[in-house]
């Protein structure tokens, strides 16, 4: 029986072997892009050069054409020009009469404003006018009040016054009354009363002072 | 000893003295009249006693009845020795006597005083009270009385006073 060789060994030429046939896949590939690569770049110059020719003959006849070309555009530009003019004085037209009837309609709201703010103001005005009738009538009636009841007041402050006066008076008199009436009756009984008769008052004030029992 | 004696003879002086304001009073009835007779007594027995240059005070016929009433038992309880000291109590009891005062509205007289007196004794039931007079002219009439500092109106100016108020009435009535 023939030996087996090494695992290792058989493994390393396996992998020495696949990495032998990516190497030239790698470069079978690299050498199929590099010829794809010049032959696009030869087709890129040759179309590059029929572009040229075309434009140098489109440029030519460009050229040719100009003249026409501009008279057509010019014709064109008056046209669209008046057309844009006719556009644009319509649309003036337009505008101007919306803007009258912008101002119409502003006048009118001014004016109905201007009558709102003067009917408000008169209503206002005679709402203070209300106001301050109504304020000056009860300040009349409070001064009236406070007036009436100050001179009620200072008349019966005065009424007392002369009240009093009054009654000091009467006192006053009163007190005269009295006293004129003891002097003359000292004077008259002084020469009415005779002595038995003082000493008979006398005697009888002695016996009313023994009743009371003022002495004892 | 002295002592003993000293008390014995002021007891005795204190029945002696009850005796002679006793007699004086008997017929003496305002304090003015018991002053004046007090003076009147000593300067008679000390002109008994001792004699005097000075003349005797001259007297009204009413003090001189007086004197001459005086019982002859009355003058016994004077001596030389014991007068000065008599006179002395009893002008010091003077303060100690029951005094009414009386105002009145009319001057009085030694007889209406001797009236008074003995009806105001009569009246109280006190026989040695003294008036004390004066006058008053605000009065009217009656009188007022004044007994151990209490006032007591009892004239017509009081009762007027009392009856203001309907004398008044009946003068507001003849006014209006």
């Amino acid at each position: 029986m023939p030996e087996l060789p090494n695992p290792t060994i058989l493994i390393t030429g396996a992998a020495a072997v696949v990495a032998i046939l990516l190497y030239f896949h790698e470069y079978y590939l690299r050498r199929k892009d590099s010829l794809d690569q010049r032959k696009i770049s030869q087709e890129t110059k040759q179309k590059a050069a029929q572009l040229i020719n075309a434009a140098e003959e489109a440029e030519s006849e460009l050229l040719s054409k100009g003249n026409w070309a501009t008279q057509k555009l010019a014709e064109e530009f008056e046209s669209r020009l008046e057309g844009l003019i006719q556009t644009s004085q319509n649309s003036i037209s337009v505008s101007q009469d919306q803007l009258i009837k912008f101002m119409k309609d502003l006048q009118k709201r001014s004016a109905d404003f201007e009558e709102a703010s003067r009917s408000s103001t008169e209503a206002k005005i005679n709402q203070i006018f209300e106001r301050l009738e109504s304020k000056l009538s009860d300040f009349l009636i409070q001064t009236e009040q406070k007036t009436t009841s100050s001179i009620e007041l200072e008349l019966k402050s005065t009424r007392q016054l002369i009240e009093t006066y009054k009654n000091q008076q009467l006192k006053l008199i009163d007190e005269n009354i009295i006293a004129m009436m003891e002097q003359t009756l000292t004077l008259v009984l002084a020469k009415k009363l005779s002595l038995k008769d003082q000493l008979d008052l006398v005697y009888e004030a002695l016996a009313k002072a023994k009743v009371e029992k003022f002495i004892v | 000893m002295r002592h003993w004696q000293r008390l014995k003879w002021r007891s005795s002086s204190f029945k002696i003295m009850d005796e002679i304001f006793s007699t004086i009073l008997n017929e003496t009835f305002t304090l003015t009249q018991l002053k004046l007779r007090l003076r009147i007594l000593k300067s008679h027995l000390l002109n008994t006693f001792f004699g005097s240059d000075s003349p005797a005070e001259p007297l009204n016929q009413l003090d001189l009845d007086w004197q001459s009433s005086l019982p002859k038992t009355f003058y016994q309880h004077f001596n030389k020795d014991n007068v000065y000291d008599i006179f002395k109590d009893l002008e010091s009891s003077l303060n100690q006597l029951q005094v009414l005062t009386i105002y009145l509205v009319f001057e009085v007289n030694d007889q209406i005083s001797k009236e008074l007196g003995t009806v105001a004794r009569k009246t109280f039931n006190k026989p040695s009270l003294l008036l004390d007079i004066k006058y008053d002219s605000r009065l009217i009439a009656g009188c007022s009385l004044v007994w151990k500092g209490v006032y007591h109106d009892y004239s017509l100016i009081s009762k007027i006073e009392g009856k203001k108020a309907e004398i008044l009435q009946s003068f507001k009535k003849f006014l209006r």
